[in-house]
């Protein structure tokens, strides 16, 4: 299946940036219609006609997600989840600093969808040209008339906050992102209430991702049938996949749904000469690995969780035989234990427990009883968290053990007593 | 919580026992019903889940994954399992994960023996490590505060301790710092941890990680006899726990259950201020002053001594004054002996407060949290009544009620809570919300003028319910037993009225008072009118003192009788609320064997007198029956409790309001060295826009003159709810006594040297 360019079409052909050449393309006429034309219960039902689901990494149905915002005239917040940091993902940003006005119609349309006046989108610290851009372009279309009071004269006021994070993966996770962007300490929120209840400021919101919101664009442009018509049954439209690794041209690359993940390593070049496919991670670094054998599978959020992953965010990490499998695991364990908001003991502990253990992997100070313990703490931490940041230490560490326990075998010490800093403690 | 029978029942099955409970209940507390415990940290029942310890998972048919028992309310038909092996497993998961980092150090920690995480472990644990690595090394000791240490290594970061500066005090002091296994509990600010309430923070702390410095390696909890008593420290009564050990209080406990007056909660008086009982300084033996110095003398003597006074004197030129720091049983007796010598002049009113009970507007401290807007006049409950604020604090925050503050002042910046602060009552009522129908009214029981105008301006209509926060603890109990001049036990109407305090100082400084008998207070300290009270007991040949310290009035007396305090008597007391509270003795405390309860000493008064005593029983009838006979007639501000002070005057100069700290005092706190780091220091806090017309900045030192008295080297403080044109002392300070400048003065700033200049040495300071 070839490469497509929806949300990705004009990127390095023409200026995005310029509200100008933005609206030469068509631009912001979408949104206009909306207003003008199309009642908001009409854009969420042409949204969840078009079998969009979340890109940003649970894959829930957008549509549906939106029905869950009581029937009522209560204010209500739309937010655009931009702090991507899901390890291996990159078509956030990208997006933000390429066509920032699509970004921002895409907030437009779902805060109409909504019913909101206040769409607010949550950029991530580490974003800080993405920030600039977004904002270069948000005062633009403030100029245009775009955001504001009484648009094109129909009487919507929609205003548009953005807010910068702190560098922080656990905003990402909706409700650690709704603290954050209340100034309170980013961490996620016992559930429920649900933000679609009480969300940022105790009213009800949604939470979109950017690349989700985009969609919205060519959705109401192009029809909801256009949309739903390509992808799978369940997994429809299209899809920006960040591939990285051991390919020869990584980078982001916009398909339908349902591609298979040889085809993905062919477009972004292939495997370099000689090598040979260890492993891909599919979906971000709290996926677990597909290996030789998946290589047909279809890039679809049933196809790959029936394998025993996830398409997450569509961060597609390729893995050669020069990998060291520990180094990956501990590399992985590390960014996990380190980016725990520390509120759950299974989390917090577990993690840095799996970490301490895994470094001394990778200095060759392994315990014969570490791999069995590895296994069953990964395995005890998941499930059993507020939040899914513990559940996704276990996927990659687990799958990488059972397929090349080779590599953990041989990082086991011979002398016991030698491996520890101290003696066992015991309890 | 449920507030009424209509909430709808579920039933619940948990490990097969059917449970009914209303509509909503979490599992965590349906299961106690049955007895059954579920393990938690995070979750407390007065702050709800916060669904982060994971201890408490139960298995619950039809769902897929272990669930938190803490945030899922019961549904009907839900049938849960606490004991199935999935959740035994998933107990255990959990528990060995607090234990990767968890220090082993039970032995000397201070928790150990009620540690919740020692006792889960042996009850859901594995017994044995898989865990070969060390464990994470962090301080041991962080001094939080004046009051907190924490010891890193042992916080398994429940939050609990940051939610209850969140939830329940609002002051938002505590936060969680940093992130992941690096989480520290430290202040937002990175300042001192203070405030009223901290020693709560180490109750809640499931482990030993929070600890009281008054209490650290004092004790393990299974050698410490414990006896459940109010708390008489102020007018609230909370219900406390007090654990002695080799003749001395260790510590205090709030009670879980004590929804109805503490709500759980302890201040860190009357938590922390227990140390004086077994401080060197307490008088042990009564004391006689002969040529100017105080010597020994038996109790013999001392009643033989004191009843001669008495019985030589014209009863007119005796007078009674205290009561408020006795238990009823006392009061009466106080007014009883007396009378029954003759004596009419009787006053508890040691101090400031002119009225202790809301007659027929009195409501509970339940009632005043169900409220729409509280109104709270005269000074801040927050430091005569610290735990009652709470309450307030409660009712703001999480039940929506609107506080509305008439000019009122606070030693500290007010808390969190929203409040909205107004120069007079009629503008307060204007701010109450238009659909309140239940309004509180807070009065300091000072000005009676200014409760009586509040309580007059409630629209009709409005249940209102009425508080007098006070301050000594038992200041109604005197009150309604009859420790007045125009009242008998009851509120009885009495033949002829004696001389209340003012009066009696009135003639003491004339020469007419022979003898003047004080009991369990210092109004040497606390009365307004510092130079009077002065002379007062200059001036009266036979002053007896009943105290536990030398205080300001014990120095002046003729005799000083050596006091026990309320956790060596027994008895009852009455809060402000009008709840009547028991007294317990403390088990085991030494220090004090030769010190007399004030019933004792009445009684040997009596003897002495040849006055006749009410047996036990009678006594004990008496009081019970008087003290269900409220002051149904009486309101906020009534002339029966006296004659209104004139306005203040309208000099130029700023005018003297007194404030109270929980801290200060000349008694109990001034002799409890643990608490010194506590102690306010000796300020002046005034407006801003006065601070700029006076060219005063914060920091500042000045003097306050007024007439010819003064007061030297006070700190200027600047606030914002200062009202113009007034200056505000912190009452009670032994040292700088906020009365010496006398009643309703009006005093200039004088003396100003710079904070800078001060700090350097310089100060010779330059005139205002």
């Amino acid at each position: 299946m070839p490469i497509v360019q929806v949300l990705t079409a004009g990127i390095g052909e023409a200026d995005l940036r310029d509200i100008a050449v933005y609206r030469q393309r068509g631009g912001y006429k979408q949104f206009e219609r909306a207003l003008r034309e199309l009642k908001p219960a009409d854009v969420a039902q042409l949204c969840d006609a078009s079998g969009l689901r979340g890109r940003g990494g649970a894959g829930f149905p957008t549509g549906k997600k939106w029905s869950f915002l009581p029937k009522n005239d209560s204010p209500r917040y739309l937010v655009c989840n931009c702090d991507e940091a899901e390890p291996g993902t990159f078509k956030d940003h990208m997006l933000l600093e390429e066509t920032p006005h699509l970004v921002l119609e895409g907030m437009l349309l779902g805060a109409y969808g909504i019913g909101s006046h206040h769409a607010f989108i949550y950029i991530r610290g580490e974003f800080k040209r993405g920030y600039q851009i977004f904002m270069d372009a948000l005062n633009q279309a403030r100029q245009a008339g775009l955001v504001g009071k009484n648009l094109f004269g129909t009487g919507f006021d929609l205003e548009v906050t953005v807010h910068r994070g702190a560098g922080a993966y656990i905003c990402g996770e909706e409700t650690a992102l709704l603290n954050s962007l209340e100034g309170k300490r980013g961490e996620p929120r016992l559930k429920p209430p649900f933000p679609a209840v009480a969300g940022l400021y105790g009213m009800p919101t949604v939470v979109n991702n950017v690349e989700t919101l985009a969609y919205l664009v060519p959705i109401l442009e192009k029809g909801a049938e256009w949309f739903a018509s390509v992808g799978t049954e369940r997994s429809k439209g299209y899809k920006i996949v960040s591939v990285s690794g051991h390919v020869q041209k990584p980078g982001n690359y916009e398909m339908a749904l349902g591609t298979t993940v040889r085809e993905i390593i062919e477009i972004a070049g292939g495997l370099r000469a000689g090598r040979k496919l260890m492993a891909v991670q599919p979906g971000g670094g709290s996926s677990a690995c597909l290996f030789e054998e998946h290589l047909d599978l279809p890039y679809d959020y049933e196809s790959v969780a029936k394998a025993g992953s996830m398409l997450g965010s569509g961060a597609f990490l390729v893995m050669d035989d020069t990998t060291d499998f520990v180094k990956a695991a501990y590399n992985l364990v590390r960014f996990f234990a380190h980016e725990s908001c520390g509120q759950c003991t299974p989390c917090r502990e577990g993690g840095h427990w799996l970490e301490t253990v895994l470094e001394r992997f990778v200095h060759g100070n392994g315990l014969r009883d570490d791999l069995d313990m590895l296994h069953k703490v990964s395995h005890q931490i998941t499930g059993l968290n507020l939040c899914a940041l513990g559940d996704s230490i276990e996927p990659f560490l687990a799958s990488v053990l059972d397929r090349f326990p080779e590599q953990f075998q041989a990082r086991v010490v011979r002398a016991p007593q030698d491996a520890l800093a101290k003696d066992t403690v015991p309890a | 919580m449920p507030e009424n029978s209509t909430v709808e029942q579920v039933t619940v099955t948990i490990d097969g026992v059917h449970v009914r409970v209303p509509k909503g209940t979490l599992l965590v507390e349906a299961a106690k019903q049955i007895q059954r415990e579920i393990p938690v940290y995070c979750y407390h029942p007065k702050m709800g889940p916060a669904g982060l310890c994971r201890i408490c998972l139960v298995e619950i048919e039809g769902m897929p994954k272990l669930q938190i028992a803490c945030n899922t309310p019961a549904t009907d038909g839900m049938i849960v399992h606490t004991e199935s092996g999935k959740a035994a497993e998933g107990r255990r998961a959990v528990l060995e994960l607090y234990l990767v980092n968890h220090p082993l150090d039970c032995p000397i920690c201070d928790k150990g023996g009620e540690c919740d995480l020692q006792d889960y472990a042996m009850a859901y644990g594995q017994g044995a490590s898989r865990v070969a690595d060390p464990k994470a090394s962090k301080p041991k000791a962080v001094d939080l505060g004046p009051t907190i240490v924490l010891d890193e290594e042992r916080c398994v970061v429940c939050q609990r301790c940051v939610r209850f500066d969140d939830i329940i005090t609002g002051d938002r002091q505590l936060v969680l710092k940093d992130r992941g296994v690096r989480d520290i509990i430290a202040t937002a600010t990175g300042d001192p941890y203070h405030h009223n309430f901290t020693g709560n923070v180490t109750e809640l702390c499931p482990v030993g990680a929070l600890t009281s410095k008054t209490y650290r390696f004092k004790s393990r909890p299974w050698d410490l006899k414990r006896v459940q008593t109010s708390c008489t420290q102020c007018a609230v009564g909370c219900q406390q726990f007090v654990d002695t050990r080799v003749g001395a209080v260790q510590r205090t406990m709030s009670l879980e259950h004590d929804d109805a007056i503490s709500d759980s909660w302890l201040c860190d008086r009357g938590r922390y201020n227990v140390g004086f009982y077994k401080d060197e300084r307490r008088i042990v033996q009564p004391l006689y002053k002969q040529d100017g110095e105080f010597v020994q003398i038996g109790w013999d003597d001392a009643f033989a001594l004191w009843a001669k006074a008495i019985r030589e004197a014209q009863p007119g030129s005796v007078g009674a004054i205290g009561g408020g720091r006795l238990t009823n049983e006392e009061a009466y007796l106080l007014q009883d002996v007396f009378r029954k010598a003759g004596v009419r002049n009787l006053d508890w009113r040691a101090g400031r407060q002119r009225q202790a009970s809301p007659g027929k507007n009195g409501g509970s401290l339940l009632a005043l949290e169900q409220v729409d807007a509280i109104v709270e006049i005269g000074e801040s409950p927050a430091e005569r009544a610290p735990v009652m604020d709470l309450r307030i604090r409660k009712a703001v925050s999480r039940r929506g009620a609107k506080l509305i503050r008439v000019n009122s002042y606070e030693s500290k910046p007010p808390s969190a809570i929203a409040c909205t602060d107004v120069a007079t009552i009629d503008d307060a009522i204007a701010a109450l919300p238009p659909h309140a129908k239940r309004v509180a009214l807070v009065w300091d029981g000072v000005d009676l003028a200014l409760g009586k105008r509040a309580l007059d301006a409630i629209p009709v209509g409005l249940e209102t319910f009425a508080y007098i926060t006070g301050e000594q603890g038992n200041a109604r109990g005197a009150e309604a037993m009859g420790v007045h001049p125009a009242f008998g036990p009851g509120y009885a109407s009495v033949p002829e009225c004696g001389r209340d305090i003012d009066g009696m100082i009135a003639d003491a400084r004339s020469g007419k008072m022979r003898v003047l008998s004080i009991f369990g207070a210092n109004p040497a300290l606390h009365y307004p009118d510092g130079p009077a009270i002065a002379e007062a007991l200059e001036k009266t040949p036979f002053v007896v003192v009943s105290e536990l310290f030398m205080t300001q009035t014990a120095k002046a007396a003729t005799l000083v009788l050596p006091a026990k305090g309320a956790y060596e008597k027994d008895g009852t007391t009455t809060n402000l609320a009008g709840d009547v509270l028991p007294v317990n003795a403390a088990s085991g405390l030494e220090g004090a064997e030769n010190a007399l309860s004030d019933l004792e000493m009445l009684i040997g008064l009596a003897q002495a007198l040849g006055v006749a005593l009410p047996s036990s029983d009678e006594l004990e009838a008496a009081v019970i029956g008087h003290l269900a006979r409220a002051a149904e007639s009486f309101a906020f501000g009534d002339a029966a409790f006296g004659t209104p002070r004139a306005p203040a005057s309208d000099e130029p100069g700023l005018r003297v309001l007194v404030q109270s700290s929980i801290f200060a005092g000349g008694g109990t706190i001034a002799h409890d060295d643990r608490l010194a780091e506590l102690e306010p220091l000796p300020e002046a806090a005034i407006s801003v826009g006065d601070a700029k017309a006076l060219g005063v900045e914060m920091g500042d030192y000045v003097d306050l003159h007024s007439g010819d008295r003064v007061m030297h080297d006070l700190l200027v403080e600047v606030r914002a709810n200062v009202p113009r044109g007034t200056v505000v002392l912190i009452g009670g300070l032994p040292d700088d006594p906020a009365n010496a400048l006398g009643a309703d003065a009006v005093a200039t700033i004088t003396n100003v040297r710079n904070a800078l200049a001060a700090a350097s040495g310089d100060l010779a300071g330059v005139g205002a």
